[in-house]
């Protein structure tokens, strides 16, 4: 499969394509259109309990649709509900990664997508809720964000702090704690922060722009309260 | 040998996300061969002295060998598990020690989650127990604070337009029995802060019941079943407890809601009646609880024999009742019998002294004759 980036920025687009019974995994309404050739078909991944602990535990949706390219080659056009960046990684075996659940948008069907029960601490202050989904496996994995995506590089024990609800993916090899953005709870909170994520290298983050729980909150005043 | 690489390695001058290779332990050392790093098959030797130890990652899970060689600092990352047990199985005496120390804090890290999450499991268990008694226990503040008067109000309305739909007995044997029954008990209520209201009802029904308030209601069918005036007083006695324990303000409060029986608590108790309306409550269609019955059933028991009452004769009647039998035995329906209701009253009866009963001043037989049961034929 090859894939591409169409009108980078705020709405893109991407382009698969598929040799001839290639087929990839995509978020379930991901499709926005695609060659005759191409097959759409749902997919529990993991089986039926595996895909409804990922709807019950992640909020993910139930079913991940397939594209097949089963009567020749042919291409997909994909895009995520929301406005933001689409970033294209390629898994090499080795390479994990921890992807919060909205962050998901199609990977090559050798990529493996697991949901993964997060500490106690993490997913409660984290942002993220309890459960993430951990994606392995060797192929090209597509992630979409809110906002623009930004990658943040960390050299074994380096550190860097994010906001938690600005995380979008992070390599296995790191490791991060949840703590106050000041030292004082009432300032943490005051500052708008409330709760940061300290990561540690090595690995890869990839941070949104925008936070989808704050654009939802600053939405909600302009929408009118029927009687 | 396979080339897919098993190991991330991390250094300054390889990528953030790590350099893909291949780790393989021999007798001196190891040798990371970068399987995407140009140039590619770049491989590096290390040998075990010169190794540093410990545990990594998200969760704790991957072995980190860190050295520092020719190029700087570099950082291993394995996960792989038969990786990880080669170098077990290669590495010299001095490695082990901390090999075990990384292991034993993988494993303390994955124990310490396990019991945060069974304590917080623990945690919500205890908390919903808690709320579900809790929530019985609101019931009970909020039914108390309802006052008898307003309790009156509503039930007086729905005695009404419950009797203005039935044939009324107004007089006649069959309403003075009632009244005198009902006299012998109330009586015996200390402190007792309702005016009963007794209702004989023309039907063949066979029920019985009471309202909020102290408004009950009488068919002539169950007097008709009736055997003795002591059956009949038997479940008057059982109907006017369950006005005492005000059991039917619990089950209104319950059936609103928690919500509800926190405002009255709260606040003021004559939203009540806008919150019934609200959730359609009808007072005719309420239920009792199993609990109910049994303190109706025990509490009725001690009201009998407190006014004189032969109780014995509403623990046949209770049996005889839940035989299987023809008509319209409604009042099953409502207060659900089972073999165990009438072994639990006679046990308890059993356990009182010996009871001298005072007989009624009316012939039952006369009674029933006025509701058109011909007399028994004399023997």
């Amino acid at each position: 499969m090859r894939s591409e980036i169409l009108y980078p920025g705020a709405f893109p687009m991407v382009r698969v394509e598929l040799a001839a019974g290639e087929q990839i995994k995509a978020e379930s309404g991901a499709m926005v259109g695609a060659s005759p050739t191409i097959d759409v078909e749902s997919k529990m991944e993991g089986g039926f309990l595996g895909a409804l602990s990922r709807k019950l535990l992640t909020g993910e949706k139930f079913f991940f649709q397939t594209l097949r390219a089963s009567r020749g080659p042919g291409e997909v056009l994909l895009a995520p509900t929301v406005p933001g960046e689409i970033v294209v990684l390629e898994l090499d075996g080795v390479n994990e990664y921890m992807v919060q659940k909205d962050g998901f948008l199609a990977g090559a069907d050798t990529v493996s997508i697991e949901s993964k029960m997060q500490s106690f601490t993490r997913g409660l202050m984290g942002g993220e809720g309890f459960f993430i989904l951990k994606i392995g496996g060797k192929g090209t994995l597509i992630l979409n964000s809110f906002g623009a995506i930004h990658r943040i590089d960390l050299k074994p024990d380096q550190e860097y702090i994010v906001d938690n609800s600005h995380m979008v993916a992070w390599s296995a090899t790191t490791s991060y704690n949840i703590e106050r953005a000041s030292s004082g709870w009432v300032a943490s909170f005051t500052s708008g922060e409330g709760f940061v994520c300290r990561f540690r290298g090595p690995g890869v983050v990839y941070i949104q722009s925008r936070n989808p729980g704050g654009f939802g909150a600053w939405i909600r005043q302009f929408i009118p309260v029927s009687e | 040998m396979s080339s897919s690489p098993n190991a991330l390695c991390f250094g300054y001058e390889l990528p953030a996300s790590g350099a893909p290779c291949l780790v393989r332990f021999g007798g001196q050392g190891l040798t990371v061969t970068f399987v995407s790093e140009s140039p590619v098959g770049w491989s590096e030797e290390v040998p075990f002295t010169a190794l540093s130890v410990s545990v990594g990652g998200l969760d704790h899970d991957q072995l980190v060998l860190k050295w520092t060689g020719d190029r700087g600092e570099r950082a291993l990352y394995l996960k792989d598990a038969d990786l990880i047990r080669s170098f077990r199985r290669s590495a010299p005496e001095s490695l082990h020690a901390p090999f075990e120390q990384a292991a034993e804090r993988a494993r303390l890290v994955r124990r310490r989650r396990r019991m945060v999450w069974g304590v917080v499991a623990g945690a919500i268990l205890v908390l919903s127990a808690g709320l579900w008694r809790g929530g019985d226990l609101l019931v009970a503040l909020a039914v108390e604070r309802i006052p008898p008067e307003w309790e009156q109000k509503l039930g007086e309305s729905a005695y009404r337009d419950f009797l203005a739909r039935q044939d009324i007995v107004k007089e006649g044997p069959a309403v003075s029995a009632v009244q005198e029954m009902t006299r012998r008990l109330v009586e015996q209520i200390p402190n007792n802060p309702y005016k009963f209201e007794v209702t004989v009802v023309k039907s063949d029904v066979v029920n019985a019941f009471a309202l909020p308030g102290g408004y009950i209601v009488v068919f002539t069918g169950l007097m008709k079943k009736a055997t003795a005036a002591e059956e009949v007083a038997g479940v008057l006695s059982h109907e006017l407890n369950h006005v005492l324990q005000r059991h039917g303000l619990e089950r209104i409060v319950k059936r609103l809601g928690l919500v509800a029986a926190a405002s009255i608590v709260f606040g003021d108790q004559q939203g009540l009646a806008g919150l019934m309306k609200q959730f359609g409550v009808e007072l005719m269609t309420l239920k009792f609880g199993r609990e109910q019955e049994t303190e109706a059933d025990l509490t009725g028991l001690q009201l009998l024999y407190r006014a004189k009452i032969d109780p014995s004769g509403m623990i046949s009647f209770f049996e005889r009742l839940s035989e299987k039998d023809e008509g319209r035995m409604e009042w099953l329906s409502t207060h659900p019998m089972s073999q165990g209701r009438a072994e639990r009253l006679k046990a308890e009866l059993a356990a009182m002294p010996k009871l001298s009963p005072v007989p009624f001043t009316f012939e039952w037989a006369a009674v029933r004759e006025s509701l058109g049961v011909p007399l028994p034929a004399e023997p």
